[in-house]
């Protein structure tokens, strides 16, 4: 029976705790009586992954047919995929949409199923390589549609997209003409964080910037509390991609939603010690987490990436469920916190997390400033259920060393965001009125996003905006560690040691300040009570 | 190298290296069970460990213990003649015990006998698992689970002719008195159909209490006295014997405090003082325990 998370608080026998900072990690005292969060051991993967997989399409839950039945000869399928940015770290082949998606194209295959496309729904993410696809999809896949029938959505193609109706509330309801105007969409989903999945992925997925402004602005984000909490009521966002994927529904657009849940190994065995409390570990592990540092420390930049870039993930499969879209995705979210939920009691003064060196939106890339924001404030601070871990005005303390560097193919409307939006503004508000139009509709960053491997003109305000809740609650936001200028240009306040950094926030918080740790990644969620 | 040596210093401190790794008191909840290592300890057991054993106990331990306590020894004779393998059993008080006992036997024994030792204590770190190994002999015995490993290892040595050394209650004494003896030596005594020694020790908790990191200074006394080894009867069950096995300990006990014939009087008659201390709260058992032992000078022969 795995280990359910806990708190720690950290007293004299205590070890150094392990925290990441992008692509280093440290050890480090704590004071005593801080509080560490560590999240629940990993599940065990369910046992035969292709039966689990036969048996949701067979046995679908809500109002909704086995898929055998919902296949027949001569209809136009639509098979839509997550992109690179779940999971995170890529887990180890074969992918688990590789396995879905095989024994969903088989059965269409048997079916005698002729008009069959399958789209990467990256919405306004970058464009995958086809490597990138072929590692996701597994070579037989790939080999029998790429690049005709297996292709990234494009959603600046204005032919490609169809305006469906709108919300009661005045969205705008757009998605891609082909999974629109199909017999059937299938979803095949990773659900990695609460966020993940439901309508959001065909409702966002597939949708473009006409549709998902309605939602990606400053006024949601901040009314959504937590974006981790897809509760009605809890997260504007989420009730935004609710109100889209109904009038979906309603307009007849069929959907069969296939979501997969995963459990937390996110660490390979060499890096085994990531997976483990640190009081636990061997001599072994402490041998190799220093051989690992320091090996870290020297290498070249270059080499040391590429290390990152090559951890994989041996995740296992903890749940799958198909059929109808909210109803499976209750059953997603019942098992994803059964993995992810840690009880918390209360919030503290300060918040301290290590943010790792991989994001949603730099898998084979350069974790940006703007990224940096975004994990931090945007992603791990809203790894909550009910109230923050930090209290309304309290400190945000994060460990990363905020290198000022972009990745020139992936990120190019960032690095002008960065050097011509925030020179001049941090206020997401403002910034939204005056400059995102602007670089929304910029025919350059459009050109790339459609023809490189760009995310889209308008990503790096989105990545702001979705650390603005985070960035309003916290009374102040300190990097240690971080490069002078880069955390200045973000407006934050950058400090040598965590000690200098309690210092600095006793200047917010008073002279005895309470403090969490939130010991991730692996990901959980805290639910604060 | 500045580096490195401030990582190693750091990882030294916080992972605690050479001493028993501690679990953080709010994880204890939530703590691995530990995993059976067995630490090999049989090499120990060998001609040359048994050797090597017997030189660090004649010439360095014991000249240690004497340095440090004024040990007076008595009743070794009474083995003489006895055929092993027997279980040595005494009162736990003191870190001293298994040390005063293992320097105290006769060399005949000595070369042939192992202590149990507690595997969650002494078979921890590497270095105090080596150590009890070399010098007592030791195995590692389950004392939380009364696992059965540790019966079957005991049974595989009173098979291959050793005697043991054990300690019935299972832990030191918190206050100098006895604690309830746990029936596991004498089940093995009658499963392995062996003998059980006692042995009556005095003043090591005055000298060496539960809690000090090393003996009081002053060489305090502490006498021994071993009694002549005692078998279980036919059908006898092992709380039976376990009852005359802690009887067997009081007595020479008695034996110590006043004299051989007094206290074989006052055993006759069910009159042996019991050693489990005076009722009361901890502070009052621990003050009569640490109550000191009376130095016995040798009499002059000219007084």
């Amino acid at each position: 029976m795995p280990r359910p998370g806990f708190v720690l608080e950290v007293d004299e026998r205590t070890p150094p705790l392990l925290v990441h900072e992008g692509e280093r990690f440290r050890m480090q005292k704590f004071p005593l009586g801080t509080r560490v969060v560590y999240p629940p051991d990993a599940l065990p993967g369910v046992p035969d992954v292709h039966a689990a997989i036969r048996h949701a399409l067979l046995h679908p839950v809500g109002d909704s047919k086995p898929l055998p039945e919902l296949l027949f000869s001569g209809m136009k399928l639509t098979i839509a995929i997550d992109d690179i940015s779940l999971p995170l770290p890529p887990m180890v082949t074969p992918d688990m949409r590789q396995r879905v998606l095989e024994h969903v194209i088989e059965l269409a295959a048997r079916t005698g199923v002729e008009d069959l496309e399958i789209i990467v729904a990256t919405a306004l993410h970058r464009r995958m390589t086809g490597a990138e696809i072929r590692r996701a999809v597994g070579e037989r896949v790939f080999r029998s549609f790429w690049p005709t029938q297996l292709y990234n959505f494009d959603a600046e193609d204005p032919n490609a997209l169809l305006h469906i109706g709108m919300t009661d509330q005045d969205e705008d309801v757009e998605i891609s003409k082909r999974a629109a105007e199909s017999d059937l969409i299938i979803y095949v989903n990773i659900n990695l964080v609460a966020m993940d999945g439901g309508h959001k992925s065909v409702a966002v997925g597939l949708a473009g910037y006409r549709s998902l402004k309605h939602h990606h602005n400053v006024k949601t984000m901040m009314h959504s509390k937590s974006y981790m909490d897809p509760r009605e009521g809890h997260s504007a966002i989420n009730d935004s991609v609710v109100r889209m994927g109904r009038v979906l529904a309603a307009s007849g657009v069929n959907i069969f939603q296939i979501e997969t849940t995963l459990n937390s190994e996110t660490f390979p065995s060499n890096l085994g010690f990531l997976n483990k409390r640190e009081w636990e570990w061997s001599a072994y592990d402490q041998g190799l987490m220093m051989a690992a540092r320091k090996g870290n420390e020297l290498a070249p930049p270059r080499m040391r990436r590429e290390l990152y870039r090559r951890i994989e993930a041996p995740y296992k499969l903890t749940g799958i469920n198909a059929g109808e879209v909210e109803a499976v995705h209750e059953r997603t979210l019942t098992n994803l916190h059964r993995q992810q939920l840690v009880e918390v009691n209360g919030q503290s003064d300060i918040l301290i997390m290590g943010l790792p060196y991989l994001g949603p939106y730099n898998v084979n890339s350069v974790l940006n400033p703007i990224l940096v924001h975004c994990l931090g404030l945007g992603y791990l601070f809203n790894m909550y259920r009910n109230k923050p871990l930090v209290r309304q005005g309290g400190v945000v303390i994060l460990h990363h060393p905020v290198p000022w560097e972009f990745h020139q193919i992936h990120h190019p409307s960032y690095i002008d965001f960065f050097e011509e939006v925030l020179a001049e503004t941090t206020d997401p508000a403002e910034m939204e009125k005056k400059f995102e139009e602007k670089y929304a509709t910029d025919p350059w960053y459009i050109h790339l996003y459609r023809t490189s491997n760009a995310y889209h003109g308008v990503h790096p305000f989105y990545m702001w905006y979705w650390g603005a809740h985070g960035r309003d609650h916290a009374g102040d936001v300190i990097f240690v560690g971080g490069e002078a200028n880069s955390v200045a240009r973000l407006g934050y306040r950058r400090a040598d040691s965590l000690r200098d950094a309690i210092e600095m926030a006793k200047d917010t918080v008073g002279s005895s300040p309470t403090m969490t740790y939130f010991h991730a990644p692996p990901v959980m969620i805290a639910d604060v009570r | 190298m500045t580096g490195i040596r401030d990582d190693l210093k750091r990882m030294a401190e916080g992972f605690r290296w050479g001493r028993r790794p501690m679990v953080p008191r709010s994880a204890e909840p939530y703590a691995l069970e530990r995993t059976d290592r067995t630490f090999p300890t049989d090499w120990a057991r060998t001609e040359a460990g048994t050797a090597a054993r017997q030189v660090i106990l004649k010439s360095v331990i014991l000249p240690m213990l004497r340095n440090e306590v004024a040990l007076k020894v008595h009743g070794r004779d009474v083995l003489d003649g006895v055929q092993g393998p027997l279980i040595f059993y005494s009162n736990h008080t003191s870190h001293l015990d298994a040390t005063i006992i293992m320097t105290s036997l006769p060399d005949r024994w000595q070369s042939k006998t192992a202590v149990g030792a507690a595997r969650d204590y002494f078979f921890d770190v590497w270095w105090r698992q080596a150590f009890t190994a070399l010098v007592y002999g030791g195995f590692p015995i389950d004392r939380a689970k009364g696992g059965r490993g540790s019966v079957t290892k005991a049974r595989e040595l009173l098979d291959d002719g050793w005697s043991l050394v054990v300690f019935p209650e299972g832990q030191r004494s918190p206050d100098g008195h006895v604690q309830r003896f746990r029936h596991g030596t004498a089940r093995l005594c009658i499963e392995a159909g062996v003998g059980a020694a006692p042995i009556g020790i005095r003043g090591a908790y005055q000298a060496w209490p539960k809690g000090s990191n090393w003996p009081k200074a002053g060489r305090p006394p502490v006498n021994v006295r071993f009694g002549a080894p005692i078998y279980p009867e036919e059908g006898e069950t092992h709380q039976a014997f376990s009852l005359r096995m802690t009887q067997a300990v009081a007595a020479l006990h008695d034996e110590d405090r006043s004299t051989w014939w007094e206290a074989l009087r006052r055993a006759e008659h069910g009159e042996t003082p019991s050693l489990h201390g005076p009722q009361g709260p901890d502070w009052l058992r621990r003050w009569e325990g640490l109550r000191p032992v009376p130095r016995r000078r040798s009499s002059s022969t000219w007084e």
